[in-house]
């Protein structure tokens, strides 16, 4: 998953970037509203963290050109004004969900988390599908109650496919929102590491829950359980 | 009396009393004396008259002749009457006019003399009279005195006299009329921008308009364009104190939340854990002083009108997403077109902190009502905003330590308490009252009401 986080104060977007990074997101900064803008509608972005407080370009606006540009990620805003009256402005204009400062980290990361299942249509933070369950706020996967031992990087290659299960996910897009900018990419890794998955998840090839669409990408085949 | 236009026209009609009055006594008078003076040329003419007529009869005395030729002097009761006295006052001649009559003797002037006086017939008729004494010398060189006196009746003439009084009166009143209702219309015409000032106040007071309209004759430009003055000044003031609360609060609030950020890393029981209880502490703090009303009845020339239903509908469109996994069944009833006066803020916070608060504690449903209250003389409606929910509830004695600031029901949901307490302040400012009740929902029901703005002007 890639987020870009969009707040002027060095230290708050350095921690929140650092934070984001360690739970495993690949994270983009701005730290002005030009910038944050720009990034806004041209990078390949799966979710926003906006501060309504920004130079330049103000928060708002930001929200307004993404919206109004067809961009439909979720935005969560980072807002010091308490008042209802700049929450509802913030929401009415395209937002998703709001932080007040200051917040507890694992208040961002948990509206995080929760935008993030919502766009992909899942109800719970538990994402089950047969026998297979993804815990995003423990980022645990079981298969028949089985924990599934995974690394970092498998570990976002699942969440990501599993959030939208049943769309077909191209290797490009995979490398954009998995790999941080500066990462070399190489889509072959991307092969090995499914392949890896594919063996830990189903080791006797009979659940299959990866699928291979040729020349097209990668689904996550399994029915949605939504009521789990 | 305190009405300018009522003070003026008191003044202007005793003005014209005072004037009216003078000239009516002036006119009276003069026709008086004109009339009267009239009269006594009149009656010196029949007294010469009667002078010539009369001879000397038979018994040597004097007389006068069975017919005059003034006709009046031979009709009974004309009003004209003349009469002979020899110097015992005993009646020598009297006209025909005066049969039966008998007319006083009065003072007789001295010889020679005449004497103009002021009598009246035993019935009452006023008299103006005429006497002169005479000697008369005959032709046996005798000589005798004599009184000759001519009276008129003052009937017609005091007739006259009323008769042109009452037109007098007549006319001048109707005079005095029409100036009073044409100066009663000027004054309409003078005092109109003073009205429209007033209504152009009461505009701005209801959020009809902004500022007064600049169409006002130049005495008055002065006056309106200090009132817009110090309605933007106003304004200003109200604007700069929030956005000065903004900046403070961005500039707090954003190291605050960088501390934390930093702190994060460390174990919560040690040091970074104290330090997390100060940071919220701090931010209590913070929040709770931001969040004061913007605005108060008291300032009434600042109050925007509202628009209720769209506000509720932008925040409950908010709420959605933000309980979008609860996802709440939201039941607005707003009557349509209900206008709150006071800062769109100051509304929001209160529908959002009372929404949020049912949101957080519903298990599905959540209510809002916002209905007008009414009252005398008021400009604007007053609202009673009621939000329940189908959660747990608030006991009563709960309820009432909520009431208090800073007080949490739930240390759990933080804020429930901050979120109230500010309700609570809003709703004070704008003179209404907040009350905790169960609702029929089964939770907790809260009714903010605020009263209806009663008109200055």
């Amino acid at each position: 998953m890639r987020l870009l986080v969009i707040e002027d104060d060095a230290t708050l977007r350095e921690a929140l970037v650092r934070k984001l990074g360690e739970s495993g997101f690949a994270v983009e900064q701005a730290a002005d509203g030009k910038e944050g803008l720009y990034f806004a509608l041209e990078y390949p972005v799966d979710l926003a963290i906006i501060d309504l407080g920004l130079p330049e370009v103000s928060g708002l606006d930001i929200i307004r050109q993404v919206r109004e540009k067809g961009k439909s990620y979720p935005i969560l805003i980072l807002t010091a004004r308490d008042r209802w009256e700049d929450k509802v402005d913030g929401l009415s204009a395209g937002a998703d969900d709001y932080v007040v400062k200051p917040f507890h980290f694992e208040e961002v990361s948990a509206r995080v988390n929760a935008l993030l299942r919502r766009s992909g249509g899942w109800a719970s933070s538990v994402l089950t599908a047969g026998p297979v369950a993804l815990d995003m706020s423990r980022q645990e996967l079981t298969v028949n109650d089985d924990a599934i031992d995974l690394t970092s990087f498998e570990y976002k290659i699942i969440e990501y496919l599993m959030v939208r299960a049943g769309q077909v996910i191209s290797k490009a897009e995979l490398t954009d929102r998995l790999y941080d900018q500066d990462f070399e990419r190489d889509s072959n890794v991307i092969e090995v590491f499914i392949g890896r998955l594919r063996k830990k998840m189903d080791p006797d090839n009979s659940l299959k829950p990866i699928e291979t669409l040729r020349g097209r990408g990668y689904r996550f085949a399994l029915e949605r359980n939504q009521s789990g | 009396m305190r009405s300018l236009s009522s003070r003026l026209l008191v003044s202007v009609s005793v003005l014209l009393l005072l004037f009216f009055g003078a000239t009516i006594a002036v006119l009276d008078t003069a026709f008086r004396e004109a009339g009267e003076q009239a009269r006594r040329d009149i009656l010196d003419g029949h007294l010469v008259a009667l002078l010539a007529a009369a001879e000397p009869d038979d018994q040597g005395d004097l007389m006068l002749p069975e017919r005059l030729r003034e006709p009046r002097f031979e009709n009974i009761g004309s009003g004209l009457y003349a009469e002979l006295r020899d110097t015992s006052s005993a009646v020598l001649w009297r006209s025909r006019s005066g049969l039966g009559l008998e007319i006083p003797i009065g003072v007789a002037p001295e010889l020679g003399n005449h004497l103009f006086a002021r009598e009246s017939l035993q019935d009452g008729t006023p008299l103006l009279t005429l006497s002169l004494a005479v000697e008369w010398e005959f032709a046996d060189s005798s000589l005798k005195s004599y009184v000759f006196k001519v009276a008129e009746s003052l009937d017609s003439f005091n007739a006259q006299v009323a008769g042109f009084r009452r037109q007098l009166f007549g006319w001048f009143a109707a005079v005095a009329l029409t100036m009073l209702l044409a100066f009663s219309m000027l004054l309409r015409g003078l005092l109109k921008p003073l009205r429209q000032i007033e209504t152009e106040i009461t505009d701005i007071e209801e959020g009809k308009r902004t500022a007064l309209s600049g169409e006002f004759p130049t005495e008055l430009t002065g006056v309106a364009r200090n009132m817009n003055l110090l309605i933007d000044s106003e304004r200003a003031r109200s604007d700069r104190y929030r956005y000065t609360l903004d900046n403070l609060a961005h500039s707090l609030k954003t190291p605050l939340a960088a501390m934390r950020a930093l702190l994060s890393d460390r174990p919560t029981d040690g040091f970074g854990g104290r330090f997390n209880e100060q940071i919220d502490r701090m931010d209590e703090i913070v929040r709770y002083q931001l969040r004061k009303p913007a605005a108060s009845v008291a300032d009434k020339l600042v109050l925007k009108a509202v628009p209720v239903e769209k506000e509720v509908t932008r925040l409950v469109d908010g709420l959605r997403k933000v309980y979008h996994d609860k996802n709440p069944e939201f039941e607005v009833r707003v009557e349509s077109g209900l206008q709150f006066r006071g800062d769109t803020g100051d509304f929001l916070e209160l529908a959002g902190n009372l929404l949020d608060n049912a949101c957080k504690w519903c298990e599905k449903r959540v209510r809002i009502s916002i209905v007008p209250s009414v009252g005398a003389r008021a400009i604007a409606s007053g609202m009673v905003l009621t939000v329940s929910d189908d959660g747990p509830g608030i006991p009563k004695d709960a309820a009432d330590a909520l009431l208090q600031r800073g007080m949490r029901l739930d240390e759990s949901t933080p804020g429930h308490g901050i979120g109230l307490a500010v309700v609570k302040d809003i709703a004070r400012s704008y003179g209404g009252r907040l009350s905790i009740n169960k609702s029929d929902l089964g939770g907790a029901e809260i009714m903010v009401s605020i009263p209806p703005i009663a008109s200055s002007a």
